[in-house]
């Protein structure tokens, strides 16, 4: 393979790879902290890229031209709603199951997954939306035929999930809501008997969660332009993958996870064959997990009598 | 909930306070819908413009505001914390219930109404509501494999829908290569899914509960993307047409194939789609009374036990001497089968299969069926099936908010029975004399 | 018992039930027509149009006197494109609604196992979006469609490619569904008896739903492709086109009727990224005067009518039209009917044969201009 393709695959799977790793996020701290898998988490990433498209559209009909201003208000608005989507979700769908059995959120996930695609489909119409082609500026390296070409656009969402990953790092290490979530995270029980309000802990990982998939929303409505209702469903499941193959529980795993994923079914759609990527990144976790029943960086469990 | 609500001692509310409490809780609830809803409700996309629909998410906020208002006002009547005070101990009950021997005995003559209610159905039922009664029926079968998996052995199975694929291309492709009739392929399309569940299992059974769920769902994706691609063997998105059913050598269709006679030819009668059907569903009432009874006997014999006593502690279960791989694969390959020999039935019912059908959404539904059933509850797997099938023909009637609704019923059902509909019984055996 | 679940649930579903079967009762002045497709799930956007463009049909249709004196009722049936329940409503539909015929079902994955339950009642079928060749192949006699066939347009992409294009290169895509793959390969099957095959350097599938598809876009790139053919919807066509662009491929890009839909500008983030592809499609229906005046009564009530919407409304016309010309609703007369008489519709005038195929299907070469639209290309 040429210097050049091989570039530009890396280049593929590492933008798919931050998306993917910024939404398994949402995944493996929900999971750290309540032991849920939380399906709904797909369809709020769906929910940031219609709200995106939406602030867009009503900033530019406003008037505002001014495109660093419209994007940095689009990216606040949309994750102070799509965390508000997630702060809901739990309230209503999660908190009430709290003590039943380990399966009840998982059923109450789906259904609220169902009651959100649908929602949006009902208020938003089937068709496919999207937003214009906002920042068309390209990165050219290489001349004649042998070429890379990157949009600005993806080495924005390389070094925003970067810089988004690193404070989420700095925030869960180094704070005193970092120590609670890590303490809740790792004994519920105790930690609310040292006077932590786990119920409010559990909320802000949620809602740190979304977030991050508000993100993540943002940044693939700016890259690909296009989105419809049913998004979450087959980049949600791509993502939880991720979240498992770093090791679900491990902030810095989902984006290891992300990162492997996308650039290996990058690598091997390019090699290989694209209708088979997907059986592919399957049957690698699956290797995964057979030899590292965590995940690559999940802690191993102990068998506690 | 506001926690004052929780103590039903209150007598004599004071009503300013509760008062105050419900005005400031359904602001909050106005405020919070106006942000949820507002873009997404209230301003629709239209090309790269929004039309202004304001009005909408403005409504349906003052709903939720009103409706909040009274359910918090509601909460501090007597009647109502007397209702919440039920509903909250209801769900505190423990999840299994013991009963002894001789009064589990004495619903006997229930099981001879409902077997004769349901064996008259189908010639009751019009034809649109025997379809879905067959659908229901192949969701109850497809609840009692699983339930042996989630519900007895305690694995989360998240990729179920793979065998029910090997067991309905295992019919189509049986009879397209092979030439299988219907009675042919059924016990080898169940052996062969319980080969596929033998081979997925024994590498992953080590793994412990959601890697296991997430093991098992990339094996059903697997699955259905290899039915999907491989054109040439499967038939790609095309699909493939599987043969009706026969009885005796006698086809349920119009015009039998070359050598063949078809059932209305023999019996004189003109073609009706119907007999089909009747028959389709006689069959699978038969082998769903089969595997219930098969699933009691084998929660009493040791396996079964086996089964229930790893899910509730695996070390205890080593330590004891049990090998719990092989007993999880039991439990594995049992439930692979069940699901095989529902594939069969679905694909001689549907004539038509393409993967589709075997999406990751349709294991979701059967986990849901067990989930609901209460993890381990026959009744609770059959009720939860007919349920999970029906309501969504029922809720055609809503139209546009069928899927919707149906999502919405998900959310309020787990909410209101947390651990199922019916509460798996559990027999205990007693010594009449030595307990008080 | 100490079940008290169990009679109440019975309960639940018995209310329910009744509610259903109580709003069933019609008026039995009407005519009921089934619109069946997906309107749930991810191909609800079609099911979308099909409903729009019945409905607006209906409304006209009763506006002019209904179908001998009674007013045509719609009933929406969704099958979520998925055969399971393609059956499933085909049986509602006939039973509970007693629909005297169908416009229905848009993958022919669904029309196919549907249009068999039809045929068994005796139904007339009129699919406008099904191009699978299969879906009339099967002799199936009150089963017609309003859409071309996949092997009627991917021979005339492949003419134009090997003939005007002389593509050296080409990379073929589709997106692993039945009617994607279906035009893909009718297409390479063109560039065979053209001798051309040899020039496929790519054969591979996408996965609908995805939006990237760049690792996709490299490999064609390294590929050395100059053409590239895809067989998909405009969904997933927009997005390719933009990544092609944007990886800086300049070569030439060609789709069926599946992406040729004024909705791939959108999909794609602005008119630049479409302009030059080539897209087949029968006569666009929108330029011809017939439905000029339909199309603006749509746009006026908000709803742009692209796709399958005209497909739909012409669909349900001709449903009308037979029925008033046989003067009955029994299927295999209506069938007859319509194969033997041309029907006027608004997307022009239309026959069938004696399978149920569109007689004049003549797909035409289209173009995409810089301004996000679309022109018939001049032989």
């Amino acid at each position: 393979m040429d210097w050049h393709i091989l570039a530009q695959q890396l280049v593929n799977g590492l933008t798919l790879g931050s998306i993917y790793g910024l939404i398994a996020i949402g995944y493996t701290m929900v999971y750290g902290i309540v032991g849920m898998i939380n399906f709904a988490h797909g369809d709020v990433y769906m929910i940031s890229a219609y709200v995106t498209a939406i602030c867009l559209a009503v900033l530019f009909s406003f008037g505002i031209d001014s495109l660093p201003f419209a994007l940095l208000a689009t990216l606040a608005t949309t994750m102070l709603i799509t965390a508000a989507y997630g702060w809901t979700i739990e309230r209503i769908a999660y908190r009430p199951l709290r003590g039943a059995p380990r399966l009840a959120p998982l059923i109450s996930a789906i259904g609220m997954s169902l009651v959100l695609q649908n929602g949006v489909q009902l208020s938003q119409g089937a068709k496919t939306q999207g937003v214009p082609s906002l920042i068309p500026a390209t990165l050219r390296f290489g001349e004649g035929n042998d070429f890379v070409q990157i949009t600005l656009v993806q080495c924005m969402i390389v070094v925003v999930s970067l810089t988004s990953m690193a404070a989420l790092t700095w925030l869960i290490q180094r704070t005193s809501l970092g120590r609670q979530c890590r303490a809740t995270q790792q004994d519920r029980r105790m930690a609310a008997i040292l006077g932590i309000d786990t119920d409010r802990i559990i909320s802000t990982v949620f809602v740190i969660g979304a977030a991050m998939a508000a993100i993540a929303g943002v940044l693939v409505t700016l890259n690909y332009g296009s989105f419809d209702f049913y998004i979450g469903f087959v980049t949600g499941i791509k993502a939880f993958t991720a979240a498992v193959l770093g090791g679900i529980g491990s902030l810095p795993g989902a984006m290891l996870g992300g990162l492997i994923l996308g650039l290996s079914e990058a690598l091997f759609s390019g090699m290989v064959n694209t209708d088979y990527k997907d059986v592919f990144a399957f049957s690698l976790l699956v290797l995964v997990l057979i030899f590292r029943p965590t995940g690559l960086l999940g802690k191993p469990e102990v068998e506690k009598v | 909930m506001p926690s004052t609500a929780a103590s039903p001692a209150t007598r004599g509310v004071r009503w300013n306070p509760v008062f105050r409490q419900a005005v400031l809780e359904a602001t909050a609830a106005f405020a919070l819908a106006l942000l949820l809803l507002g873009p997404i409700v209230g301003l629709v996309l239209d090309g790269y413009e929004v039309k202004n629909e304001l009005q909408r998410p403005l409504l349906i906020a003052a709903i939720i505001a009103v409706g909040r208002f009274l359910v918090t006002l509601a909460m501090h009547t007597p009647t109502g914390q007397a209702a919440l005070e039920r509903f909250n101990a209801r769900r505190r009950q423990p999840g299994i219930l013991v009963v002894s021997i001789s009064e589990n005995n004495r619903q006997r003559w229930w099981l001879l109404v409902i077997v004769a209610l349901a064996l008259s159905l189908p010639f009751l039922a019009s034809k649109y509501w025997l379809t879905v009664l067959i659908q229901a029926m192949i969701y109850v079968l497809l609840g009692l494999g699983l339930n042996i998996v989630v519900g007895l052995a305690g694995l989360l199975d998240l990729g179920y829908v793979a065998f029910y694929a090997v067991g309905a291309y295992g019919l189509a492709l049986g009879a397209q290569y092979l030439d299988l009739g219907f009675w042919s392929a059924l016990p080898l399309a169940a052996m062969l899914a319980a080969l596929f569940g033998g081979i997925l299992g024994f590498p992953v059974l080590r793994m412990h509960g959601d890697y296991l769920a997430i093991v098992t769902l990339g094996f059903g994706e697997i699955i259905r993307l290899v039915l999907n691609n491989w054109l040439e063997f499967t038939g790609g998105p095309n699909g493939i047409s599987a043969p009706p059913p026969q009885l005796f050598g006698l086809e349920f269709t119009r015009t039998a194939k070359d050598g063949g006679m078809s059932f209305h030819e023999y019996f004189q009668i003109s073609y009706d789609p119907l007999h089909r059907f009747i028959f389709i569903y006689l069959a699978l009432f038969l082998i769903v009374c089969l595997m219930v009874v098969v699933v009691t006997r084998l929660r009493d014999m040791p396996v079964g036990r086996a089964w229930e006593a790893l899910r509730e502690d695996e070390i205890a279960c080593r330590a004891l001497g049990i090998n719990h791989v092989l007993v999880k694969l039991s439990a594995f390959m049992m439930g692979a089968m069940v699901g095989g020999i529902a594939g069969v039935f679905f694909a001689t019912y549907q004539g038509f299969i393409n993967p589709m059908s075997f999406n990751f959404f349709e294991s979701a539904l059967i986990v849901a069926i067990v989930v609901l059933g209460g993890l381990g509850s026959t009744t609770g797997v059959i009720v939860a099936a007919l349920v999970l099938t029906v309501l969504p023909e029922l809720l055609r009637a809503f139209a546009d908010y069928r899927v919707f609704t149906f999502g919405v019923l998900m959310v309020s059902m787990m909410i209101w029975r947390p651990r199922g509909l019916i509460r798996p019984r559990r027999r205990a055996f007693e010594v009449k004399g030595l307990c008080p | 018992m100490d079940h008290p679940s169990f009679p109440r649930c019975l309960l639940a579903v018995a209310l329910a039930g009744g509610l259903s079967l109580s709003g069933l009762a019609g008026a039995a002045d009407t005519i009921k027509i089934g619109v069946a497709g997906p309107m749930t799930g991810g191909y609800a956007a079609f099911g979308e149009q099909f409903w729009r463009g019945a409905s607006q049909a209906a409304e006209d249709i009763n506006a002019a006197g209904g179908i001998n004196g009674k007013q045509i009722e719609l009933v929406k049936g969704d099958d979520a494109c998925e055969p399971k329940q393609a059956t499933a409503v085909a049986n509602r539909l006939l039973d509970q609604d007693k629909v005297a015929a169908v416009v229905g079902h848009f993958c022919s994955s669904s029309t196919i196992p549907a249009s068999e339950v039809y045929a068994d009642a005796g139904v007339l079928v009129i699919t406008p979006g099904s191009t699978n060749p299969k879906v009339t192949e099967r002799g199936l006699v009150t089963v017609f469609r309003m859409c071309g066939r996949d092997d009627q347009q991917g021979p005339l992409a492949a003419d134009f490619i090997v003939k005007e294009l002389k593509a050296k290169k080409i990379a073929v895509v589709h997106d692993k569904d039945t009617y994607g793959q279906g035009i893909a390969d009718a297409m390479r099957d063109r560039l065979k008896e053209l001798k051309a095959d040899n020039r496929v350097v790519l054969y591979e599938g996408l996965t609908r739903g995805e939006k990237d598809f760049n690792a996709l876009v490299t490999k064609i790139k390294a590929s050395g492709a100059d053409t590239v053919y895809f067989g998909g919807l405009y969904n997933e066509a927009g997005p390719l086109l933009r990544q092609l662009r944007e990886q800086g491929l300049k070569v030439n890009f060609l789709s069926g009727d599946g992406s040729l839909d004024p909705a791939i500008v959108t999909a794609a983030g602005g008119p630049q990224f479409v302009e030059g592809a080539y897209m087949t499609s029968v006569r666009e229906a929108r330029n011809i005067p017939a439905s000029q005046a339909v199309v603006k009564k749509m746009k006026d009530a908000g709803f742009d009518p692209s796709g399958f919407t005209l497909y739909a409304y012409a669909s349900l016309q001709a449903i009308a039209d037979s029925m008033k010309g046989a003067k009955t609703s029994d299927g295999a007369k209506l069938a007859k009917w319509l194969k033997s008489h041309t029907v006027p519709t608004v997307l022009g005038p239309k026959s069938w044969d004696g399978k149920g195929d569109l007689k004049d299907t003549s797909f035409s070469l289209f173009v995409w201009e810089p301004d996000g639209t679309y022109k018939e290309m001049r032989k």
